[in-house]
């Protein structure tokens, strides 16, 4: 829950971002393969040269490896011509560890073919022939065409869609994780079971701590399902009061389940609607470690007083699901900063760690230690923890070209 | 196909999730680049199918391969191309698990001593004991190392992120790889029973023709048109082979229609080879 969420501002709408609509068309960190279909490239078996003036290498496969087997070439398009010297149809392929970058199949006994590939600086494996044949190497030396892109201030645009589309995928199964979660949770509760209830009060929220990044963007729903009663002018007693802390006031307060049956379905309506709401976010790749870093932020600077579950005393459960889900985040984006901010990225690696470490010393069964059981050295120390990664992902945006 | 339909893939749940962005479709004008953020929702929707493919391969794998160790010659051969389907549905993208596709689905010709080679393993290499030596014996560690290797592929998928440009020109890819290699049967060549294979295969390549369909302009319905029809075609002459439970062996397929389908297929290549470059991922 943000504390800052009560009844609802609106949600927050930025404009398109500059570095997204810049102009780095002119091509990718990624590795971008040639468009030349197989069969043509079949059909067009003798080598001819290219247009552009791109490097052409020669391979040569015979029965058991490639001539050269070792190759450099420099980053940027390339054209490999590939002679098959042995007396069965062989592949070619170049892999960046276990994918395939760009590959030519089926390559018929004493025929050629080519391959164009645009290679990011690195180092590649290539096969050759037999799965058992060993495998070469391909380096890729930095180009003027490769330092330039580095030089225009991040990754273009379309390297975000793979990150972006992996966080939708996990909103998504999140999103249907909290309706299954709340489901169970309700249940108990309309079944006056309290102990029960209790007992999957934090769970039940874990789902929805873990989208906290992307809170903001649902706020009507954020101030339905997570709101605390401090913002509500008859505070436990405003009609306005739903969502997981007024039944946690009833469950842990006033230790009943009587009159919580029609929160319960309202809660239960509310997330099956955030499940929907899920599905037409269209975030921009800025909003990533933006969101992910007030979550973090927040805890530091707010929830830190164990305000956000003042009658259960579950925080540390929720700061766990919160820090998940930032991890989540930062583990997308870390790939695509690292080339750019290798400091950067083995900070926040290590700073996750230290959090994650600091909040495990806390583990009990199946669960935490109640808050209210942490003292106030505990909880300064881990606020300062907490801030620190928080500055660190607020360096984020910065070193991807995002702010 | 019809095995599958009347078997539970698992919860309601997850096929709703499986339908989740079915409304996030966004209309592009003739003509307009595709903003890069408009590939998310496809991308996204398209790891949830493979993650539902995988999900189906676990649970068929596992009742496949306890069939093969408990020596049941007939029902392990009966399961054989019903469970290779989801893995050939994902096979567009295997690109990315070049490792395990090559432990899960390689030929014995992928290795120097052929049938004989101890790295001859997964599928292909229990296919040609049931099929070729009519025996279950010596195929419990090949079933054991296919089972790991699909929970492995399973974890693997969970924790990747999908590149938008190995995604969008998979669909290409695996025509290409049909119409070079596979269309002459070389893929089930001790059960024949490739034409589930290739249904599998175009429905995996049309699955994500499908998804990125709506991003095309208004300058592209001729192309989508083509596509379309072409996939038709495919489908039209599989369907005269099906049978009650599947498919009519590889054999089967007259000389004419093997024809119109490679025309089909080479067709489709052309064609899907060029979507990346309209969906801006050239
Ligand atoms: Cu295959």
């Amino acid at each position: 829950m943000t504390p800052t969420s009560g009844p609802a501002p609106a949600p927050e709408r930025r404009p398109p971002s500059a570095a997204m609509k810049m102009a780095v068309a002119a091509a990718a960190v990624l590795v971008v393969a040639g468009g030349i279909a197989f069969y043509l490239a079949s059909r067009t078996a003798r080598h001819e040269a290219r247009d552009g003036g791109e490097a052409v290498t020669t391979v040569t496969i015979t029965g058991r490896t490639c001539e050269p087997n070792a190759l450099t070439v420099p980053a940027g398009r390339n054209t490999f011509r590939i002679v098959n010297a042995s007396d069965r149809a062989v592949e070619w392929e170049i892999l960046d560890g276990v994918m395939v970058v760009e590959e030519r199949e089926n390559i018929a006994p004493g025929f050629t073919q080519t391959l164009t590939a645009k290679l990011a600086p690195g180092t590649f494996t290539i096969t050759c022939g037999l799965l058992s044949n060993p495998r070469g190497t391909l380096h890729v030396t930095p180009s003027a065409e490769s330092e330039a892109m580095k030089a225009a201030g991040g990754p273009p645009p379309v390297a975000f869609i793979g990150p972006l589309a992996e966080y939708q995928v996990y909103l998504t199964l999140e999103s249907a994780a909290l309706v299954e979660g709340a489901g169970r949770f309700v249940a108990a509760v309309k079944a006056g079971d309290l102990a029960r209830a209790k007992a999957l009060y934090a769970p039940a929220r874990v789902s929805y701590e873990r989208m906290g990044p992307v809170a903001d963007r649902f706020a009507d729903l954020d101030a339905a399902i997570d709101a605390r009663a401090e913002y509500f002018e008859r505070r436990e007693q405003d009609p306005g009061f739903t969502g997981f802390h007024r039944l946690e006031w009833g469950l842990f307060a006033q230790n009943s389940t009587d009159g919580l049956a029609a929160v319960g379905d309202k809660l239960l309506a509310d997330v099956a609607s955030l499940r929907q709401r899920v599905r037409t976010l269209d975030l921009p790749p800025e909003a990533l470690a933006a969101g992910a870093q007030r979550v973090v932020e927040r805890i530091a600077d707010q929830k830190i007083d164990g305000s956000d579950n003042r009658y259960a005393h579950s925080d540390l459960s929720d700061f766990e699901a919160t820090l998940a889900g930032s991890r989540k985040v930062v583990d997308l984006l870390r790939p695509l900063a690292a080339p750019l901010d290798p400091t950067l990225a083995a900070d926040l690696e290590r700073q996750f760690g230290e959090v994650e470490a600091a909040l495990a010393r806390y583990h009990q069964g199946d669960g935490f230690v109640p808050y209210d059981r942490i003292g106030g050295d505990e909880r300064a120390a881990l606020a300062t923890q907490l801030r620190d990664l928080a500055a660190a992902m607020a360096r984020l945006n910065a070193a991807l070209g995002l702010s | 196909m019809q095995i599958r339909l009347s078997r539970d893939i698992g919860s309601a749940a997850f096929i709703a999730i499986a339908c989740a962005f079915a409304n996030t479709a966004i209309l592009v004008p003739a003509n307009a680049a595709v903003e890069p953020r408009a590939l998310v929702a496809p991308v996204a929707d398209y790891k949830i199918y493979v993650t539902g493919k995988v999900r189906e391969l676990v649970t068929d794998t596992r009742a496949f391969t306890d069939a093969v160790k408990a020596g049941d010659v007939a029902k392990a051969k009966a399961l054989f191309a019903p469970t290779r389907t989801s893995y050939e549905a994902i096979e567009p993208i295997a690109e990315l698990f070049s490792d395990l596709d090559a432990a899960i689905d390689s030929r014995a010709d992928d290795h120097e001593q052929a049938e004989k080679d101890s790295g001859f393993t997964g599928f292909h290499r229990i296919e040609y004991g049931l099929f070729e030596q009519n025996s279950t014996a010596g195929l419990a560690p090949y079933a054991d190392k296919l089972m790991a290797d699909v929970l492995e592929l399973q974890k693997r998928i969970a924790s990747l992120t999908f590149p938008p440009d190995k995604v969008v020109g998979g669909a290409a890819v695996l025509m290409e790889e049909v119409a070079a290699t596979k269309i002459s049967g070389e893929e089930d060549r001790y059960s024949h029973t490739d034409l589930w294979d290739f249904q599998a295969n175009f429905d995996g390549s049309r699955k994500i023709f499908e998804l990125f369909r709506p991003l095309l302009g208004t300058d592209d319905r001729a192309f989508v048109e083509k596509v379309e029809a072409n996939f038709a075609t495919v489908d039209k002459i599989l369907a005269k082979y099906k049978t009650a439970d599947g498919f009519q062996t590889y054999d089967k397929l007259t000389d004419a229609d093997r024809k119109v389908l490679s025309a089909a297929v080479n067709t489709l290549a052309e064609d899907l080879s060029t979507l990346r470059g309209k969906l801006g991922l050239g």
